[in-house]
Protein backbone atom coordinates (compact mmCIF):
# COMPACT_ATOMS: atom_id res chain seq x y z
CA UNK A 1 0.00 0.00 0.00
CA UNK A 2 0.99 3.46 -0.67
CA UNK A 3 2.77 5.60 2.05
CA UNK A 4 -0.19 8.54 2.61
CA UNK A 5 0.61 11.79 1.47
CA UNK A 6 1.37 14.50 4.54
CA UNK A 7 -0.38 17.95 4.51
CA UNK A 8 -0.10 20.88 6.68
CA UNK A 9 -2.74 23.11 6.86
CA UNK A 10 -2.48 26.45 9.13
CA UNK A 11 -5.69 28.61 9.69
CA UNK A 12 -6.56 30.71 12.79
CA UNK A 13 -10.10 29.69 12.38
CA UNK A 14 -10.60 26.53 14.11
CA UNK A 15 -14.04 26.11 12.22
CA UNK A 16 -12.43 26.05 8.68
CA UNK A 17 -9.59 24.26 10.53
CA UNK A 18 -12.07 21.45 11.60
CA UNK A 19 -13.74 21.13 8.34
CA UNK A 20 -10.57 21.04 6.33
CA UNK A 21 -9.23 18.24 8.67
CA UNK A 22 -12.60 15.82 8.57
CA UNK A 23 -12.88 16.62 4.90
CA UNK A 24 -8.90 15.59 3.75
CA UNK A 25 -8.77 12.81 6.49
CA UNK A 26 -10.97 11.07 4.91
CA UNK A 27 -9.58 11.36 1.61
CA UNK A 28 -6.66 8.96 2.65
CA UNK A 29 -3.98 12.06 3.78
CA UNK A 30 -2.20 12.35 6.66
CA UNK A 31 -3.86 15.62 8.15
CA UNK A 32 -1.23 17.99 10.75
CA UNK A 33 -3.76 21.34 11.50
CA UNK A 34 -2.60 23.90 13.67
CA UNK A 35 -4.20 27.38 14.27
CA UNK A 36 -0.70 28.87 15.41
CA UNK A 37 1.79 30.07 12.60
CA UNK A 38 4.40 30.30 14.82
CA UNK A 39 3.90 26.46 16.12
CA UNK A 40 3.48 25.95 12.03
CA UNK A 41 7.01 27.14 11.15
CA UNK A 42 8.41 24.89 13.93
CA UNK A 43 6.93 21.90 12.37
CA UNK A 44 8.50 22.87 9.33
CA UNK A 45 11.59 23.39 10.21
CA UNK A 46 11.79 19.94 12.42
CA UNK A 47 14.04 18.55 10.45
CA UNK A 48 12.08 15.21 10.45
CA UNK A 49 9.03 16.85 9.26
CA UNK A 50 8.69 16.57 5.84
CA UNK A 51 5.49 17.55 4.13
CA UNK A 52 3.97 16.68 0.98
CA UNK A 53 1.82 19.87 0.50
CA UNK A 54 0.85 22.91 2.98
CA UNK A 55 -2.34 24.96 2.81
CA UNK A 56 -2.15 28.29 4.38
CA UNK A 57 -4.61 31.19 5.41
CA UNK A 58 -3.22 34.59 4.52
CA UNK A 59 -4.31 37.10 7.15
CA UNK A 60 -2.81 35.29 10.64
CA UNK A 61 -1.50 37.08 13.94
CA UNK A 62 2.33 36.80 14.48
CA UNK A 63 3.61 35.42 11.19
CA UNK A 64 1.32 35.87 8.15
CA UNK A 65 0.60 33.41 5.56
CA UNK A 66 2.81 35.58 3.03
CA UNK A 67 5.54 35.08 5.76
CA UNK A 68 4.65 31.41 6.14
CA UNK A 69 4.82 30.79 1.99
CA UNK A 70 8.34 32.52 1.54
CA UNK A 71 10.04 30.65 4.36
CA UNK A 72 8.89 27.34 2.93
CA UNK A 73 9.95 28.31 -0.75
CA UNK A 74 13.38 29.21 0.96
CA UNK A 75 13.89 25.93 2.52
CA UNK A 76 12.16 23.57 0.45
CA UNK A 77 11.09 25.13 -2.85
CA UNK A 78 9.83 21.91 -4.40
CA UNK A 79 6.90 21.80 -1.56
CA UNK A 80 3.69 23.26 -3.37
CA UNK A 81 1.86 25.40 -1.51
CA UNK A 82 -1.47 26.35 -1.70
CA UNK A 83 -2.98 29.90 -0.28
CA UNK A 84 -6.44 30.48 1.00
CA UNK A 85 -8.11 33.97 1.83
CA UNK A 86 -11.14 35.75 2.13
CA UNK A 87 -8.80 39.14 2.17
CA UNK A 88 -9.11 40.42 -1.15
CA UNK A 89 -6.19 41.57 -3.73
CA UNK A 90 -3.45 42.99 -1.78
CA UNK A 91 -2.80 39.77 0.04
CA UNK A 92 -3.24 37.49 -2.81
CA UNK A 93 -0.71 39.53 -5.11
CA UNK A 94 1.90 38.70 -2.12
CA UNK A 95 1.07 35.37 -1.58
CA UNK A 96 1.95 35.10 -5.39
CA UNK A 97 4.95 37.32 -5.52
CA UNK A 98 6.27 34.64 -2.59
CA UNK A 99 5.64 31.79 -5.03
CA UNK A 100 2.36 30.20 -3.55
CA UNK A 101 1.71 27.85 -6.23
CA UNK A 102 -1.98 28.89 -6.12
CA UNK A 103 -4.08 30.98 -4.28
CA UNK A 104 -7.81 30.52 -4.05
CA UNK A 105 -10.20 32.60 -2.65
CA UNK A 106 -12.88 31.94 0.19
CA UNK A 107 -15.15 30.82 0.35
CA UNK A 108 -14.55 27.49 -1.76
CA UNK A 109 -15.87 23.88 -2.11
CA UNK A 110 -13.66 21.20 -0.60
CA UNK A 111 -14.08 19.26 -3.54
CA UNK A 112 -12.35 21.94 -5.77
CA UNK A 113 -9.96 22.29 -3.35
CA UNK A 114 -9.10 18.48 -3.41
CA UNK A 115 -8.91 18.27 -7.19
CA UNK A 116 -6.43 20.91 -7.11
CA UNK A 117 -4.35 19.49 -4.25
CA UNK A 118 -4.60 15.89 -6.56
CA UNK A 119 -3.22 18.26 -9.38
CA UNK A 120 -0.50 19.71 -7.70
CA UNK A 121 0.36 15.83 -6.20
CA UNK A 122 0.11 13.75 -9.30
CA UNK A 123 3.51 13.58 -9.91
CA UNK A 124 4.41 12.21 -6.47
CA UNK A 125 1.03 9.52 -6.88
CA UNK A 126 2.89 8.50 -10.20
CA UNK B 1 24.29 43.82 22.95
CA UNK B 2 20.56 44.98 23.38
CA UNK B 3 18.72 45.15 26.22
CA UNK B 4 16.89 41.71 27.51
CA UNK B 5 13.57 41.68 26.53
CA UNK B 6 12.51 40.66 30.06
CA UNK B 7 9.20 38.68 31.41
CA UNK B 8 7.86 35.30 32.28
CA UNK B 9 4.43 36.27 31.01
CA UNK B 10 2.85 34.11 28.16
CA UNK B 11 3.15 36.61 25.66
CA UNK B 12 6.52 37.98 26.17
CA UNK B 13 7.74 34.22 26.02
CA UNK B 14 5.85 33.69 22.73
CA UNK B 15 7.43 37.16 21.75
CA UNK B 16 10.50 35.87 21.94
CA UNK B 17 10.76 32.74 20.40
CA UNK B 18 9.12 34.30 18.15
CA UNK B 19 12.20 36.47 17.20
CA UNK B 20 14.33 33.54 17.74
CA UNK B 21 12.33 31.99 14.38
CA UNK B 22 11.97 35.02 12.65
CA UNK B 23 14.89 37.16 12.57
CA UNK B 24 17.08 35.58 9.91
CA UNK B 25 13.95 35.66 7.23
CA UNK B 26 14.44 38.83 6.77
CA UNK B 27 10.86 39.55 6.35
CA UNK B 28 9.33 42.63 6.93
CA UNK B 29 8.11 43.17 10.78
CA UNK B 30 5.63 45.28 12.33
CA UNK B 31 5.80 46.07 16.11
CA UNK B 32 3.03 46.98 17.98
CA UNK B 33 2.20 48.29 21.64
CA UNK B 34 1.63 51.54 23.95
CA UNK B 35 4.28 53.90 23.87
CA UNK B 36 6.91 52.74 26.49
CA UNK B 37 6.32 48.91 26.04
CA UNK B 38 9.98 48.15 24.55
CA UNK B 39 9.24 48.30 20.72
CA UNK B 40 12.64 49.13 19.74
CA UNK B 41 13.99 46.62 22.08
CA UNK B 42 12.26 44.03 19.98
CA UNK B 43 13.84 45.32 16.95
CA UNK B 44 17.59 45.58 18.83
CA UNK B 45 17.17 41.98 19.74
CA UNK B 46 15.70 40.65 16.05
CA UNK B 47 18.57 42.99 14.75
CA UNK B 48 21.19 41.11 17.01
CA UNK B 49 19.57 37.39 16.59
CA UNK B 50 19.80 38.05 12.23
CA UNK B 51 22.94 37.13 10.42
CA UNK B 52 22.88 41.29 9.68
CA UNK B 53 24.19 42.16 13.45
CA UNK B 54 27.56 43.19 12.35
CA UNK B 55 25.97 46.17 9.48
CA UNK B 56 24.32 49.25 10.41
CA UNK B 57 20.92 49.44 12.40
CA UNK B 58 19.45 53.06 11.32
CA UNK B 59 16.51 54.46 13.46
CA UNK B 60 14.16 56.65 11.54
CA UNK B 61 11.38 58.45 13.81
CA UNK B 62 9.14 59.11 11.39
CA UNK B 63 6.74 61.35 13.99
CA UNK B 64 9.86 63.39 15.26
CA UNK B 65 10.54 65.28 11.30
CA UNK B 66 7.97 67.50 9.15
CA UNK B 67 7.29 65.10 5.39
CA UNK B 68 9.95 67.22 3.19
CA UNK B 69 12.78 66.51 6.11
CA UNK B 70 11.45 62.69 6.66
CA UNK B 71 12.02 62.63 2.63
CA UNK B 72 15.34 63.40 2.45
CA UNK B 73 16.38 61.91 5.67
CA UNK B 74 14.99 58.82 4.37
CA UNK B 75 16.51 59.39 0.35
CA UNK B 76 18.81 61.26 0.56
CA UNK B 77 19.49 63.92 -1.86
CA UNK B 78 21.53 65.88 -4.44
CA UNK B 79 23.73 68.91 -4.11
CA UNK B 80 21.53 71.46 -5.39
CA UNK B 81 18.32 69.25 -5.19
CA UNK B 82 16.62 72.36 -3.38
CA UNK B 83 18.13 75.53 -1.69
CA UNK B 84 19.79 74.97 0.85
CA UNK B 85 21.41 71.72 -0.12
CA UNK B 86 24.66 72.52 -0.56
CA UNK B 87 26.41 69.02 -0.86
CA UNK B 88 24.86 65.60 -1.24
CA UNK B 89 23.86 63.67 1.54
CA UNK B 90 22.94 59.78 1.49
CA UNK B 91 19.60 58.71 2.79
CA UNK B 92 18.87 56.19 5.92
CA UNK B 93 17.61 54.02 3.10
CA UNK B 94 21.22 53.67 1.85
CA UNK B 95 23.25 53.92 5.00
CA UNK B 96 20.90 50.93 5.99
CA UNK B 97 22.37 48.68 2.90
CA UNK B 98 22.73 45.13 4.04
CA UNK B 99 22.05 45.86 7.84
CA UNK B 100 18.33 47.36 9.35
CA UNK B 101 15.89 50.05 8.81
CA UNK B 102 14.03 50.46 11.76
CA UNK B 103 10.76 53.12 10.93
CA UNK B 104 9.81 53.98 14.30
CA UNK B 105 5.78 55.60 14.72
CA UNK B 106 5.43 54.47 11.53
CA UNK B 107 1.31 55.59 11.73
CA UNK B 108 2.55 59.02 11.59
CA UNK B 109 4.16 59.04 8.01
CA UNK B 110 2.36 60.47 5.50
CA UNK B 111 0.24 58.99 2.83
CA UNK B 112 2.53 60.58 -0.20
CA UNK B 113 5.65 59.01 1.77
CA UNK B 114 4.18 56.04 2.37
CA UNK B 115 3.31 55.47 -1.25
CA UNK B 116 7.23 56.15 -2.21
CA UNK B 117 7.86 53.32 0.63
CA UNK B 118 5.35 50.85 -0.57
CA UNK B 119 7.80 51.59 -4.00
CA UNK B 120 11.08 51.03 -2.02
CA UNK B 121 9.67 48.00 -0.28
CA UNK B 122 8.33 46.70 -4.04
CA UNK B 123 11.50 47.46 -6.46
CA UNK B 124 14.12 47.83 -3.74
CA UNK B 125 14.80 50.65 -5.30
CA UNK B 126 14.22 54.44 -4.84
CA UNK B 127 15.70 57.98 -6.64
CA UNK B 128 17.14 60.37 -3.77
CA UNK B 129 15.71 63.98 -4.23
CA UNK B 130 17.06 65.89 -7.48
CA UNK B 131 18.97 62.31 -9.15
CA UNK B 132 18.13 60.71 -11.72
CA UNK B 133 20.02 58.05 -10.99
CA UNK B 134 18.09 55.05 -9.09
CA UNK B 135 20.04 53.87 -5.96
CA UNK B 136 19.47 49.98 -4.35
CA UNK B 137 19.12 49.08 -1.16
CA UNK B 138 19.24 45.73 0.76
CA UNK B 139 17.62 46.99 3.98
CA UNK B 140 15.78 45.18 6.33
CA UNK B 141 12.56 46.97 7.36
CA UNK B 142 11.38 47.00 11.08
CA UNK B 143 8.75 49.64 11.85
CA UNK B 144 6.89 50.39 14.82
CA UNK B 145 3.79 52.15 15.76
CA UNK B 146 1.31 52.53 18.97
CA UNK B 147 -1.41 53.47 16.64
CA UNK B 148 -3.66 51.02 14.96
CA UNK B 149 -2.54 50.52 11.72
CA UNK B 150 -5.75 48.18 10.28
CA UNK B 151 -8.52 51.24 12.05
CA UNK B 152 -5.79 53.87 10.30
CA UNK B 153 -6.14 51.89 6.74
CA UNK B 154 -10.21 52.32 7.46
CA UNK B 155 -9.95 55.79 7.90
CA UNK B 156 -7.64 56.33 4.85
CA UNK B 157 -4.78 57.32 6.88
CA UNK B 158 -2.95 54.51 6.32
CA UNK B 159 -2.19 52.69 2.86
CA UNK B 160 -3.82 49.16 2.24
CA UNK B 161 -1.46 47.79 0.24
CA UNK B 162 1.52 49.15 2.26
CA UNK B 163 0.12 47.56 5.23
CA UNK B 164 -0.38 43.77 4.09
CA UNK B 165 3.27 44.67 2.93
CA UNK B 166 4.46 45.47 6.10
CA UNK B 167 3.03 43.36 8.16
CA UNK B 168 4.38 39.91 7.01
CA UNK B 169 5.63 39.41 10.83
CA UNK B 170 3.33 41.29 13.38
CA UNK B 171 4.75 41.65 16.60
CA UNK B 172 2.14 42.76 19.43
CA UNK B 173 3.82 43.79 22.68
CA UNK B 174 0.87 43.67 25.41
CA UNK B 175 0.65 46.99 27.71
CA UNK B 176 2.16 46.03 31.25
CA UNK B 177 -1.14 46.33 33.19
CA UNK B 178 -2.13 43.09 31.31
CA UNK B 179 0.66 40.99 32.28
CA UNK B 180 1.74 42.21 35.65
CA UNK B 181 3.88 38.66 36.49
CA UNK B 182 6.54 40.72 34.60
CA UNK B 183 6.23 43.51 36.41
CA UNK B 184 9.05 42.27 39.98
CA UNK B 185 11.19 40.98 37.01
CA UNK B 186 11.45 43.75 35.50
CA UNK B 187 12.38 45.95 38.54
CA UNK B 188 14.90 43.95 39.46
CA UNK B 189 16.46 43.73 36.27
CA UNK B 190 16.35 47.71 36.18
CA UNK B 191 17.62 48.01 40.03
CA UNK B 192 20.60 46.05 38.96
CA UNK B 193 21.50 47.75 35.82
CA UNK B 194 20.71 51.45 36.79
CA UNK B 195 22.72 50.72 40.30
CA UNK B 196 25.41 48.89 38.56
CA UNK B 197 25.84 52.26 35.69
CA UNK B 198 25.55 54.66 38.78
CA UNK B 199 28.02 52.71 41.15
CA UNK B 200 27.44 55.38 43.99
CA UNK B 201 24.39 54.92 44.65
CA UNK B 202 22.23 52.61 46.21
CA UNK B 203 18.97 51.31 45.86
CA UNK B 204 17.56 48.13 47.64
CA UNK B 205 14.85 45.92 46.60
CA UNK B 206 11.56 47.33 47.54
CA UNK B 207 9.89 45.46 50.60
CA UNK B 208 6.77 43.53 49.51
CA UNK B 209 4.14 46.12 50.57
CA UNK B 210 5.28 48.15 48.07
CA UNK B 211 6.00 45.51 45.62
CA UNK B 212 2.62 45.03 45.56
CA UNK B 213 1.30 48.30 45.47
CA UNK B 214 4.03 48.57 42.47
CA UNK B 215 1.95 45.48 40.68
CA UNK B 216 -1.35 46.90 41.56
CA UNK B 217 -0.59 50.41 39.66
CA UNK B 218 -1.63 50.14 36.08
CA UNK B 219 1.79 51.67 34.29
CA UNK B 220 0.08 53.89 32.05
CA UNK B 221 4.01 54.19 30.44
CA UNK B 222 5.04 51.03 30.43
CA UNK B 223 8.05 49.81 31.09
CA UNK B 224 9.66 52.66 30.65
CA UNK B 225 7.92 54.28 33.12
CA UNK B 226 9.16 51.66 35.66
CA UNK B 227 12.93 52.58 34.42
CA UNK B 228 11.91 56.33 35.30
CA UNK B 229 10.55 55.69 38.49
CA UNK B 230 13.80 53.22 39.89
CA UNK B 231 15.93 56.50 38.08
CA UNK B 232 14.15 58.35 40.39
CA UNK B 233 14.29 55.78 43.45
CA UNK B 234 18.06 56.13 43.04
CA UNK B 235 18.02 59.59 43.23
CA UNK B 236 15.93 59.96 46.44
CA UNK B 237 16.77 57.42 47.72
CA UNK B 238 13.75 55.31 48.60
CA UNK B 239 10.50 53.74 46.80
CA UNK B 240 8.07 54.99 49.34
CA UNK B 241 8.61 58.60 48.45
CA UNK B 242 8.79 58.08 44.35
CA UNK B 243 5.41 55.66 44.72
CA UNK B 244 3.11 57.95 46.95
CA UNK B 245 3.79 60.96 44.57
CA UNK B 246 3.09 58.08 41.44
CA UNK B 247 -0.68 56.94 43.11
CA UNK B 248 -1.14 60.58 44.01
CA UNK B 249 -0.45 61.96 40.15
CA UNK B 250 -1.51 58.78 38.74
CA UNK B 251 0.47 60.02 35.59
CA UNK B 252 3.23 58.45 33.69
CA UNK B 253 6.64 59.77 35.12
CA UNK B 254 8.27 61.48 32.59
CA UNK B 255 11.86 61.83 32.45
CA UNK B 256 12.30 64.52 30.26
CA UNK B 257 11.05 66.69 32.76
CA UNK B 258 12.66 65.24 35.55
CA UNK B 259 16.49 64.62 34.60
CA UNK B 260 17.61 67.92 35.15
CA UNK B 261 17.95 67.05 39.08
CA UNK B 262 19.43 63.83 38.34
CA UNK B 263 22.62 66.36 37.12
CA UNK B 264 24.09 66.09 40.44
CA UNK B 265 28.43 65.47 40.62
CA UNK B 266 28.17 61.77 41.27
CA UNK B 267 25.88 60.97 38.31
CA UNK B 268 27.90 63.62 35.90
CA UNK B 269 30.73 61.56 36.57
CA UNK B 270 28.79 58.51 35.96
CA UNK B 271 27.08 59.58 32.55
CA UNK B 272 30.25 61.69 31.46
CA UNK B 273 33.27 60.20 32.42
CA UNK B 274 32.77 56.46 32.83
CA UNK B 275 36.14 55.70 34.69
CA UNK B 276 36.69 52.51 33.25
CA UNK B 277 34.80 52.63 29.32
CA UNK B 278 36.44 54.44 26.31
CA UNK B 279 35.42 58.02 28.01
CA UNK B 280 37.51 57.02 30.83
CA UNK B 281 40.78 59.82 31.46
CA UNK B 282 42.98 57.01 30.65
CA UNK B 283 41.35 56.36 27.25
CA UNK B 284 42.98 57.68 24.48
CA UNK B 285 40.09 59.23 22.48
CA UNK B 286 39.47 60.93 26.01
CA UNK B 287 39.19 64.69 25.68
CA UNK B 288 37.94 67.89 27.58
CA UNK B 289 36.08 68.78 23.90
CA UNK B 290 34.54 65.68 23.96
CA UNK B 291 32.90 65.47 27.46
CA UNK B 292 32.07 69.25 27.14
CA UNK B 293 30.32 68.27 24.19
CA UNK B 294 28.30 65.49 25.39
CA UNK B 295 27.15 67.52 28.80
CA UNK B 296 26.04 70.22 26.43
CA UNK B 297 23.79 67.85 23.90
CA UNK B 298 22.20 66.66 27.31
CA UNK B 299 21.55 69.89 28.72
CA UNK B 300 20.72 71.10 24.96
CA UNK B 301 18.12 67.60 25.02
CA UNK B 302 16.86 68.46 28.27
CA UNK B 303 16.09 71.97 27.59
CA UNK B 304 14.28 71.74 24.35
CA UNK B 305 12.07 68.51 25.81
CA UNK B 306 11.09 70.73 28.61
CA UNK B 307 10.05 73.53 26.24
CA UNK B 308 8.35 71.36 23.60
CA UNK B 309 6.27 69.98 26.66
CA UNK B 310 5.43 73.24 27.73
CA UNK B 311 4.13 74.39 24.44
CA UNK B 312 2.47 70.48 23.67
CA UNK B 313 5.23 69.84 20.84
CA UNK B 314 4.13 72.96 18.63
CA UNK B 315 7.11 73.52 17.41
CA UNK B 316 6.93 76.97 15.92
CA UNK B 317 6.04 78.55 19.20
CA UNK B 318 8.98 76.22 20.68
CA UNK B 319 11.39 77.79 18.40
CA UNK B 320 10.55 81.52 18.92
CA UNK B 321 10.59 80.79 22.64
CA UNK B 322 14.08 79.01 22.35
CA UNK B 323 15.33 81.98 20.08
CA UNK B 324 16.45 79.43 17.47
CA UNK B 325 15.36 78.66 13.90
CA UNK B 326 12.57 76.52 12.87
CA UNK B 327 15.02 74.74 10.79
CA UNK B 328 17.51 74.52 14.07
CA UNK B 329 14.56 73.16 16.05
CA UNK B 330 14.01 70.52 13.68
CA UNK B 331 17.47 69.71 13.37
CA UNK B 332 18.10 69.16 17.17
CA UNK B 333 15.31 67.10 17.63
CA UNK B 334 16.51 64.73 14.71
CA UNK B 335 20.12 65.03 16.20
CA UNK B 336 19.60 64.57 19.47
CA UNK B 337 16.84 61.61 19.10
CA UNK B 338 14.37 63.93 21.68
CA UNK B 339 10.86 62.04 21.01
CA UNK B 340 7.55 63.22 21.73
CA UNK B 341 6.19 62.23 25.39
CA UNK B 342 3.94 59.16 24.51
CA UNK B 343 1.76 58.82 26.71
CA UNK B 344 -0.78 62.03 25.79
CA UNK B 345 -1.01 60.72 22.62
Amino acid sequence: MDKKLKLLIIDDNHEMLAALYNFFSKKNYDVVTTPDSLHALKLIEAEKQEFDLVITDLVMPNISGVGIISIIKKKNPGTPVIAITGWGEHPEALATEAKADLVLEKPFRLPELDKLINDLLSPKKH
Amino acid sequence: MPSSFIGISESIVKIRELIEHVADTGLNVVITGESGVGKEVVAQNLYHKSHRKNKPFIKVNCAALPEGLLESELYGFEQGAFTGAQRKKRGKFELANKGVLFLDEIGDMSLALQSKLLHVLQSGEFFPLGSEKEVKTDAWVLASTNQDLEQNVKKGLFREDLYYRLNIIQIYIPPLRNRPEDIPLLIDYYIEKYVSKFHRKKLNKPSSETLGRLISYHWPGNVREIQNIIKRCLIVGNWEEVIDEIFANKKPVDNTTKAIPALDEASIIDDFIDFKGENSPNHASFSLKKVKKKVLDRIEKEVISHVLGQTGWNRTKAAKILKISYKTLLYKISDLNIEPPHYSR
